[in-house]
């Protein structure tokens, strides 16, 4: 090897002066990078930065509560309140017995089903009861035990049980109104959520230091004073419940109405459901608020609306009286009467409403034609139906899942629409909710004026103003004042033959004025024709001193009891105790003597 | 001190350097340096804390007693004679290498993925740290005993021995985890700088050093084609912006946190990117955090005070005459500022992510322990200086002695302070 000595040619200084720059060179290279990064690109990075640490959470708003009257003053029927959701995570759980033998005397249940929850395999939650009360939360949250936590969760509460269960509807597990009021007015009841804007740390959980933060506060819900009377909304499901279970109908339902605003003072169905417990529900039929979201073939209490329409249109009087043949050939086919009595000879309006004459309702829709029943008779008939008393449409009211029913259009679709029409005005071939129904009936007892149908009475804003909801008019001069007294005069006269035909339980004194009209419907077959052995039996009826006071009616699904005379025989009775009940315990108007 | 055992004096004529006053200013940089990384983690240890559920060790505290450990290290190497350090060389190498080994079957666990660390109790010892420490001594000692020996540029005894040694260190320290490797290629490149460094000072023929850079080039393109997370880490910072959320979350999440810095920071309690979304936001990621909380005006600070501390060593291989000492000079420069710069380089995203400290900012107790522990022997060097060639260069024929110079009561007896006036 080469062994020249090594004597260091270099020189360290220079050396390590070029390493120095060298370093210099690096060391401005990051101050130009960073200059970039911090000064040039800051929009972009703190852009970047906030959208990764800015997160948004909604804070719920309360929800608003419902009133309702209770005589003079007003009780809550729907509350809120916190409950806690009872969890484990089966994973940290250490003493699975001993665990659930401390549970048990708390929440309740049986000791080897919370051990065997506390034992769930593959999961790290397992709910072990819901809805505990904040007591049995916080003594379940004493004993520390590792693994087991509650959860707080809001819930309505009803101070009122079941009542009202239909109308109200019930708030899902996401907060959202199901059906009733809660569904039509979950936008009011529900608020506006808040919400937080946070710089958080990478789990989400806020920085208290950050400035960034940005809240909007929650507003809460509106509260609702609804119309109904608490004492008579309890007295009518009552009489509801008995009537189905006399009767064994698939359903019932009422409603009261106040004629002068539209205001439903009590709606009832049966069978109904308990809100607090929604959920154990199995059928989700009961959930709907019948009386709203059912519109049937009402039968022979349309043949009111048929009476008015021919009084207003001048083609009868209240003292007219006709030739029933006992039968009319329209359209190739019979109308006749299938109810009641069935003969030949003069009749009168009167007689019409009492016996229930198809073939006097159908003379009527013939003399509105003309002598006939016609397009001009089918028009009338329809714009009255449809325009003034608004059957077949949906009322606005404030329920979730309403429908608008069904009126056939009067133009000839070559399928028989004069027997439709026919049909129509007794009350078949179209359909209307018991709503709809006391609705029209309304307007005409009230002189003419047909209220939107309402259950809200106050709004109460999250800022302490009250709104009161005024009655809202949807149609006027729906019928003469003098069609009203006459249609008034006829029902309360129909009333009084009843009496006097045996219907005892009708007689409410000389201090009241009381009439309506049974109905009973047949139901179309699905396959065409109508079913001979099911029939839905209606009433329709006011009770009232100098005027008529509150608009009736009931619909009697499908009894299995008096399937021939379902409206005589059912639904009659439930109007005459909803009237006794309303004059005895709910102050009606008497007469001025 | 004993002057005389310094050797290969390069200014023969200036045979009568005497103790004098050190480098005071490497300490007071060091102390700053050292201040502002415990102020860090001092701010973030709440986050820390938060994100680690409540249960995190005290940060502070254990940074303490790692800065209370590494000032005992620096007095030991500013006072043990450097004599006695280069006698320890071999020893040195051999706990190092001792240590390594113990890191080497210390079991992985998932908080301590590579085989990197000692573990003992609730403490744990990164060996490579150690390594860097013995190494610098090592070298120093080895070339310039073969540089005394004119060997130099001699393959057999110089370049041999010396190539061995780096194959060693690129199969323990840049060996992949399959291998029970470190896995730790920044390390290697600071000990790979360290070697050419001294190397290059010592005056090695650059022909040989070159052949050497091209066989651990090669060696380097092997290691990273056969590991799969360095082939990531590489594609990642090639196109940090195709995978912020998987292999290059960390690179991005630190620009972010340098980005959203801006010119003044966001303020020392105001770092976001430390509460769990930069990983390893007191140790590997602190620059970045930093710059988060202190912004382009803060990094321009820090980056002054690296390039002080980097000008005294600079200052200080200038005047030390001594080669041994000198190469001792030129290791530490080497290690702290390759560190400094592949540290720094990964935050800014012109470097692929590396997992090393930044010197004496970072928390971590071996980093600021070995860290003294090399500032100890430069201190002890400073005391050695020579002035010799300012001095020639200043006074034509009449020797001037430069006022403002650490040594100029060098020709004068020793300075005795507690003994002066009384006898």
């Amino acid at each position: 090897m080469n062994q020249q000595p090594d004597v260091p040619a270099v020189n360290p200084v220079q050396r390590v002066r070029i390493w120095y720059a060298l370093l210099l060179l690096v060391f401005g290279t990051f101050a130009v990078r960073v200059f970039y990064l911090q000064v040039i690109r800051y929009d972009y990075y703190k852009h970047a930065a906030l959208n990764d640490q800015l997160k948004q959470y909604t804070v719920p708003a309360e929800r608003g509560v419902i009133t309702a009257h209770l005589g003079e003053g007003t009780v809550p029927i729907v509350l809120n309140q916190k409950l806690y959701t009872l969890y484990a995570d089966p994973t940290i759980v250490k003493h699975a017995d001993m665990d659930a033998a401390k549970l048990q005397p708390i929440i309740g249940g049986n000791v080897d089903d919370i051990t065997q929850a506390l034992q769930t395999k593959q999961t790290r939650y397992v709910v072990l009861k819901k809805r505990l009360t904040p007591a049995q939360s916080s003594k379940v949250l004493a004993l520390q035990m590792p693994g087991v936590g509650t959860l707080e969760q809001d819930y309505r509460s009803y101070p009122q049980g079941s009542m009202a269960a239909q109308l109200l509807g019930f708030v899902n597990n996401d907060g959202s109104g199901e059906y009733g009021i809660e569904q039509a007015l979950n936008g009011e009841l529900a608020g506006k959520a808040g919400q937080l804007k946070a710089v958080t740390d990478i789990n989400g959980v806020p920085l208290a230091a950050s400035s960034g933060n940005l809240s909007v506060a929650p507003v809460a819900g509106d509260n609702l004073g609804l119309t109904i009377d608490v004492g008579m909304q309890s007295a009518l499901e009552k009489i509801v419940q008995s009537a189905y279970n006399d009767n064994k109908s698939k359903d019932v339902s009422a409603i009261i109405m106040d004629v002068h605003t539209g205001a439903v003072k009590a709606m009832a169905n049966y069978p109904t459901f308990d809100p607090a417990n929604y959920q154990d529900v199995n059928d989700s039929s009961v959930f709907q608020n019948q009386s709203v979201t059912t519109p049937i073939e009402p039968g022979s209490i349309t043949k009111v609306f048929t009476t008015a329409t021919s009084l207003q249109k001048g083609v009868i009087t209240p003292q007219t009286t006709f030739y029933d043949p006992g039968t009319w050939q329209i359209d190739g086919a019979k109308v006749s009467d299938v109810e009641e009595d069935h003969s030949t000879g003069q009749q009168s309006i009167l007689s019409t409403l009492d016996k229930s004459l198809n073939t006097g309702a159908t003379w009527m829709l013939m003399q509105l034609g003309g002598g006939q029943v016609n397009t001009q008779g089918r028009n009338i008939l329809y714009d009255y139906f449809s325009n003034h008393f608004r059957l077949g449409k949906a009322t606005g009211i404030e329920q979730g899942y309403e429908p608008d029913g069904y009126v056939p259009k009067p133009a000839d679709n070559g399928a028989g629409i004069n027997l439709t029409y026919a049909n129509m005005s007794f009350g078949q071939a179209y359909t209307a909710t018991a709503l709809q129904m006391v609705s029209g009936f309304s307007s005409i007892l009230n002189g003419g004026t047909y209220y939107q149908p309402r259950l809200v009475d106050t709004m109460t804003h999250a800022n302490g103003v009250a709104e009161t909801v005024r009655p809202k008019v949807l149609e006027t001069n729906v019928i003469s004042k003098q069609v009203s007294d006459n249609v008034i005069s006829l029902l309360e006269q129909n009333n009084t033959n009843h009496i006097h035909e045996g219907f005892g339980y009708l007689n409410f004194g000389p201090n009241y004025n009381v009439g309506g009209k049974t109905g009973t419907a047949e139901i179309a077959d699905p396959n065409g024709g109508y079913d001979a052995h099911k029939v839905n039996g209606t009433y329709m009826g006011f009770v009232g001193g100098d005027t008529p006071q509150y608009a009736i009616v009931v619909y009697n699904l499908e009894p299995s009891k008096y399937a021939g005379f379902a409206g005589a025989g059912t639904s009659q009775p439930v109007f005459g105790n909803i009237a006794h009940m309303l004059i005895n315990d709910f102050g009606v108007t008497p007469k001025r003597q | 001190m004993n002057i005389t055992r310094l050797q290969n004096r390069q200014h023969s004529d200036d045979a009568q350097i005497r103790r004098h006053r050190p480098d005071y200013w490497l300490v007071v940089i060091a102390v700053f340096l050292v201040a502002i990384g415990l102020t860090v983690v001092y701010a973030i240890s709440p986050a820390l804390s938060a994100i680690s559920g409540g249960s995190g060790v005290n940060y502070v505290s254990r940074q303490l007693i790692a800065i209370g450990l590494s000032v005992a290290a620096f007095l030991v190497t500013a006072r043990v004679p450097l004599n006695t350090w280069r006698q320890w060389q071999k020893p040195l190498l051999v706990i190092a290498a001792f240590g390594t080994l113990i890191a080497l079957i210390t079991p992985v666990v998932s908080q301590y993925p590579h085989h990197r660390w000692i573990r003992l109790g609730g403490f744990s010892l990164q060996s490579v740290e150690i390594l860097k420490f013995a190494l610098i001594i090592f070298l120093a000692g080895f070339l310039s005993r073969q540089a005394a020996a004119g060997k130099l540029g001699d393959a057999q005894a110089t370049f041999r021995p010396l190539g061995i040694l780096l194959l060693v260190m690129t199969v323990v320290v840049a060996g992949p985890d399959a291998l029970r490797g470190q896995s730790d290629l920044g390390s290697f490149g600071v000990i790979l700088a360290m070697a050419g460094a001294m190397a290059v000072m010592i005056g090695m023929p650059m022909r040989r050093i070159m052949l050497a850079a091209a066989v651990l080039g090669l060696l380097l393109v092997f290691v990273v084609t056969i590991s799969p997370y360095r082939r990531e880490r590489l594609t990642t910072f090639m196109h940090p912006e195709t995978d912020c959320l998987n292999a290059g979350y960390q690179a991005c999440q630190a620009l972010i946190a340098v980005g959203s810095g801006g010119i003044s920071g966001l303020g020392l309690g105001s770092s976001v990117q430390a509460y769990g979304y930069l990983p390893e936001a007191q140790n590997d990621s602190i620059f970045a955090i930093y710059a988060e909380k202190f912004g382009f005006i803060g990094v321009m600070v820090l980056l002054a005070l690296f390039v002080a501390l980097f000008a005294r060593l600079r200052l200080i291989i200038e005047r030390t005459s001594d080669v041994f000492s000198r190469l001792v000079v030129v290791g530490v420069l080497a290690w702290l500022s390759t560190q400094m710069i592949i540290n720094v380089g990964a935050m800014v995203g012109l470097l692929p992510l590396k997992g090393i400290t930044l010197p004496l900012v970072s928390y971590g107790g071996t980093s600021v322990l070995f860290v003294g522990a090399a500032l100890g022997l430069v201190f002890q060097i400073s005391h050695y200086t020579s002035f010799s060639s300012r001095n020639v260069q200043k006074s034509s024929g009449q020797r001037i002695y430069d006022e403002d110079s650490d040594d100029r009561r060098r020709i004068r007896r020793a300075y005795h302070p507690d003994s002066s006036g009384r006898t």
